[in-house]
Parts: C-alpha cells; structure tokens; sequence
C-alpha cells in the first residue's frame, strides 16, 4: 500500500455507490451535469478515493456527508455465483482489482460471511492456476477463459508461478532461454 | 533502480550453493592440496578416496583427473524405493518422503526413541548443530545401515541434475537415473501445487505448514507462488483476523494473563 | 468526472511498467491535469471568498464538503502525476543500469506493440522523453559511472547469474578493437574465435560484439 504504488492508486479508482445526505452546491460535476447542485439523497457511484474519505463523518458520527454501499463487484448475487463454482465467475469482469477492492470493502463493513467466502474462492482458484501456471505449452481449451478472468492480484500469482517454473526447466536445460 | 530479479533466489544461485556439496571422487592423479576459502582440500593421491566440494570434483572430472563416486541415494534402486514411497505409501499421499536423518535423530527404524542431538565444535570450541547444507548427504557410502531407507538430501535435485550432466558415466544407470529423478520431480510439484488448500493455515497468526523434505530448488521454485498465496490470503482474511484478535485481548484481560498464548500476539506480518 | 485524467495517466504507468522500453512521454495528458488542479484550486479560492477568512464548516457543512471533495481530487491527481513520473524515472534507472542509451535510440514504432496508442502531441521521430526526463537520464548516467569508477575488479552492472565457467568460448561477431585483461591484451577481430575470461567480454557479449559458444 505505498503511496507510489499503481496497482494500489489503480484500486482507489474503483467505485462505490454512494448517496449524499446532504444539498451540496457545485457538485453536480460528479454526476456529469457540472454548474448544477447535487441533491440529498442522490445515489451516485463514487471512486474510493474519494467516497470513503466522504463518508469518514459518517463513521465518527459527527456529520453525515456521504453512506455508503456495498459494490456490486461484491452483491449477495456474486457471493452466491462463488459459493457455487469459484472458477467459473470473471472476476476481471466484476472488478479489475477484485480482492484488492474486497480488501478495502471488508475494512467499511463488517461481512464475516464474505471472508469466507473470499477466502474460499482465493483458494480454490489458486490452485487452477497453479495448474496453469506449470503447463508449459500454455493454456488450452477451458484455460484460457478462466485465464482471462482472473483479477490483478491472480495475474500476478500467475505471473510468478509461471516465471519461477520456466526458470527452473530453464536451469535443468528442459526450455531454451528466452 | 528496483532489483532486477524476482523475490527469493533463483534456480542458477541455489545450483551455486549446491556447488558447496561435499561428493566423493576418486582421482585419477596426483594433486597437492589446495588452501581455499571453505576450508583445506587434502592432497589427492590415487588411488586413495577423498571429499571434495562439488564445484571442484566437476572440474576435475571434466578436466580428466578424477571420477566422481556417485552419493548412495543416486542409486536407481534408491530412487526407486523414494519414488514408492512418494506415490504408494498412505502416509505420504501430501506430504514428501522423509529427508535423511540429523546427527542424533532417531532414523525411521527406531521410531519413538527421543532425539538425541549431536554437537559438533567449531575450532574455538564453540559448539554447534549442523544442519544441511553442513552435513556430508552426498558423498559416497560404502555400506548403508540396514532398515535404513534411501532419502533425497536437501540439494537432491541440482546434485543429481549436475551429476547426470557432467559425469553421466560415473553413474550405475544414467540413462534410469535421470528418469526417476523426473519422475519425482513431478510428483512432489504436483505435491507443493496441491498443497494450497492448507495455507490459510499459514495466513493467520501463529500458523504454520511442515516443508519437511522439501528440497532447496523445490523451495526456490515455489516460493513465490506460495509466499504469493498467503500473502494473498492474509489480506483477505485480515479484517477477520482484527476481529480475532480483539476477542483474543478480550479475553485476556477477563481470565487474566494466559502464557501460553501470548507468542503470536506480538507477532507483526 | 474529477480525477479521471489522473487516473488515465496511472493506466499508462501500468502498462510501461510491463514494457521492456519507454512509451512517449504523455505531455498533454500531464499538463490537462496539471490544469485540473489548478482549476480546483481557482474553485476553493472562489468558495471561500464570501466568507473572508471566517469559514465555519460546522456552520456550513454543504460548503465544507464542497470543500473536502476539491481538496480531495487535488490530493488524488497529486499522487497520480508523482506515480506516473516515479514509474517512468524507475523504467529510465533500469535502462542505465542495463547500459541502453535511450538517448541514442529511435521511439520504436508503435505498431510493435498493439497495447501503445499512438501519442498524443508526440510522432514521428521525437524523443519519447520529456526534456526534464532526458536531463534526469544523463545525469543518473553520470552518477551510476562515477560510482562504478570506484571498483575496478568488480563490474556492479555485470550478470547477475553465478558463472558456471570462469573461462569461456567466444566468437567474434564485430571487431571491437583490442581491450585490456588481466592476462594481457586481447585482440577482437571479426569471426576470431577466443577462450576468456568470461567476466572481461560480458559487457562486450551483452552489447552483441561478441557470442559464446558453449
């Protein structure tokens, strides 16, 4: 979680629903209408960045700016889809930097039910692509959609498996360098 | 500028400490003996047997001037013998075939028997355990205990992987040799692989998973996937773990000061 | 939306740091936020002027959050431009320490690789470095040299991989001209064929003059 750290600045980019708890003028800008004020009640997806920081009042119980929501990445819907057959759902598609935003999700909101269910489908995944990871002809059939799907944190266990097992048959003389 | 190689070391560096393995070589001529950095080499005088480093017994090989005595457990009928226990002994369906015993460790004969381990003492008498790399797995042995089963040494793989290429001649089957050694080269991967499904064990505090006899390569192969893994399951599992351990507090502080408890409280990951 | 332009240049960030040379240097975008920032700030100014000094955000939370979020997206296009130029003065580090001149070298065409969109004020054979960029690359080159200077046995950007071989088989492939060994003076002329010392050709092997032969 460095300051410098892309992945990390990339995480905070990701959006949460929000609503305002209160008129603000000038603001309508974060809806796309800019000039205009933003009405309270008004339920908008906000980049963490900036929708946590908003809703610090709230949780100190001082003034309530901003609530927030849980993000559909993270919906009963998907939890339910990973508690069928972690391997089969996209998480590139729900969220590019799925665990990193699960992370910082399970730090807003108390959801003992989805650690374990994270954890879980962490797991179960791993191992596919470990699987994948150590098949030096690449993935084949089925494979590459699961590949494709993968979140920024899996890219880069894949990433890492696949390099240190090409290393290895590079050193036993199995594979060619580069 | 960031270190350009990945985290842990990588296969060439851990062959390089393998080089430090002690074998067994028979030369073929005389040599005097050689004052090195890791200690003295005593004068090869054939057809007298002697202990070298690794490194040096493959350049006396290919420069013609010794045969290397292969370690016992290069063996095709020991490697058969691991290669069964890795694959058909319940016991060791996950896990790896026991690594050879330390100094003083009761061998799989006499299981039971407490651990008794022996020192050694530095030349200013400072005593001390050896440990692999420090222990002589590889030179050559002329009978074995019996009721004593083969074992793959800590550096098997680079030992065996270098042996076959250098002094493939040396060897009793080389051809059978380097077939096995794929072959459980394989079935502990897969092993390590497989193993996933018990690190969030390692995730939480105080946690831990057994690597008993797993290999220097093995471990360099799979360090990052797996360091990867854990880290990955911790971040996950943190909030859970806050949790965890404000109840752990909590409960000290109700049922008073519990001893026991308290090594992994000021853990820090 | 505020911060988005940010957010793009951290995407370029991400991409370089995946390629093995260095995208054109993203003036425009760069200077867009730069101008969001100010614009931001123009906004804070023209927020508090009513109230001279006396701003209460008890008394005013609407203004007060108003406030927040400006300061907010300042902060958030802030960290963006420090990690977008960290990213691409990191990329420049590795490049000296491997011994590519990027000076010297063409912008490879950008057809090399479908991921780079062609830049945006920048084509044809401009520098993909920004000048600043260009100054920080000879200047980091001087410094890496000067501290290289220090050892003359030790080659600190020499391989990394522990040698298997202290002496090795080269081939000749461009005349290098006569260099200087411990064992005396070698000459490298085209298609000769030499047994050395594999740490004193290293930097000529990495540098395609010579090739091993093993």
């Amino acid at each position: 979680m460095s300051y410098y750290d892309i992945d990390s600045i990339l995480t905070d980019a990701q959006k949460l629903p929000c609503t305002f708890e209160l008129e603000v003028p000038g603001l309508g800008i974060l809806e796309g209408n800019p000039g205009d004020n933003i009405k309270a009640g008004t339920r908008i997806d906000l980049p963490l960045w900036l929708g946590e920081m908003l809703s610090i009042g709230a949780r100190l119980g001082t003034s309530r700016l901003v609530t927030l929501d849980i993000p559909s990445a993270l919906s009963e819907r998907v939890m339910n889809a990973l508690k069928a057959d972690p391997r089969t759902v996209d998480l590139r598609a729900l969220a590019p930097h799925f665990y990193s935003l699960s992370e910082r999700v399970l730090e807003l909101f108390e959801e003992e039910e989805m650690v374990d269910v994270l954890i879980n489908t962490f797991k179960k995944r791993a191992s596919e692509i470990a699987d994948h990871a150590h098949n030096p002809k690449g993935a084949l059939g089925d494979g590459v959609e699961f590949l494709r799907g993968l979140d920024e944190t899996e890219r880069q266990l894949f990433r890492v498996a696949h390099d240190s097992a090409k290393e290895t048959r590079i050193w036993a003389g199995e594979a060619k360098k580069r | 500028m960031a270190f350009p190689l990945p985290r842990g070391i990588t296969p060439p560096e851990i062959s390089f400490l393998a080089e430090m393995e002690m074998v067994t070589i028979l030369p073929r001529q005389r040599l005097e003996g050689l004052e090195l950095l890791g200690g003295p080499v005593e004068p090869l005088l054939p057809p007298r047997r002697a202990s070298l480093p690794l490194w040096l017994a493959l350049l006396l090989k290919r420069q013609r001037r010794a045969n290397i005595l292969p370690p016992t457990w290069l063996h095709p009928e020991s490697l058969s013998l691991i290669l069964e226990i890795e694959t058909q002994h319940h016991e060791y369906q996950h896990a790896f075939s026991p690594p050879p015993p330390l100094p003083g460790q009761p061998s799989l004969r006499d299981r039971g028997q407490r651990p008794v381990a022996v020192p050694r003492y530095t030349p200013d008498g400072g005593r001390y355990y050896p440990a692999p790399p420090f222990l002589p797995q590889n030179v050559a042995q002329d009978h074995v205990p019996s009721g004593e089963p083969p074992s793959l040494p800590f550096h098997w793989l680079e030992v065996g992987t270098m042996l076959l290429d250098a002094a493939s001649d040396d060897l009793v089957d080389p051809d059978q040799t380097r077939r096995l050694l794929k072959e459980l080269r394989e079935v502990r991967t897969a092993k390590i692989r497989s193993g996933v499904d018990v690190l969030d064990v390692a995730s939480t505090g105080g946690g831990g998973v057994a690597l008993t006899g797993v290999g220097a390569m093995e471990v360099g192969e799979g360090r990052g996937f797996i360091a990867g893994v854990v880290d990955g399951l911790r971040k996950i599992g943190a909030s859970k773990e806050q949790a965890r351990r404000e109840q752990m507090a909590e409960d000290m502080a109700n049922g008073g000061y519990d001893a026991t408890q308290d090594d992994d409280d000021d853990m820090e990951f | 939306m505020y911060g988005e332009l940010g957010n793009k240049l951290v995407q370029h960030a991400k991409r370089t740091q995946s390629l093995a040379h260095l995208p054109p240097y993203q003036t425009e975008l760069v200077r867009s936020v730069a101008r969001e920032v100010r614009d931001l700030d123009r906004d804070v100014n023209h927020l508090l002027t009513p109230f001279s000094g006396s701003f209460d955000p008890s008394q005013q939370p609407a203004i007060a959050c108003a406030l927040l979020v400006d300061h907010l997206c300042m902060r958030r296009n802030k960290r963006c431009l420090l990690a977008y130029h960290r990213v691409r003065t990191e990329k420049l580090e590795e490049l000296c320490w491997t011994g590519i001149d990027v000076l010297e070298q063409q912008a490879p065409p950008a057809a090399e690789d479908g991921t780079q969109p062609v830049a945006s004020s920048q084509s044809g054979n401009h520098s993909s470095l920004s000048p600043e960029e260009e100054e920080y690359f000879r200047q980091y080159s001087d410094l890496l040299a000067a501290y290289k200077g220090q050892w003359t046995d030790v080659d600190l950007t020499g391989a990394l991989e522990p040698p298997k071989d202290l002496f090795i088989d080269v081939r000749v492939l461009k005349d290098a001209g006569e260099i200087q060994t411990e064992y005396g003076v070698i000459n490298l002329t085209k298609n000769s064929q030499l047994y050395v010392r594999q740490g004193d050709v290293e930097r000529l092997i990495a540098q395609g003059f010579l090739e091993r032969l093993s």
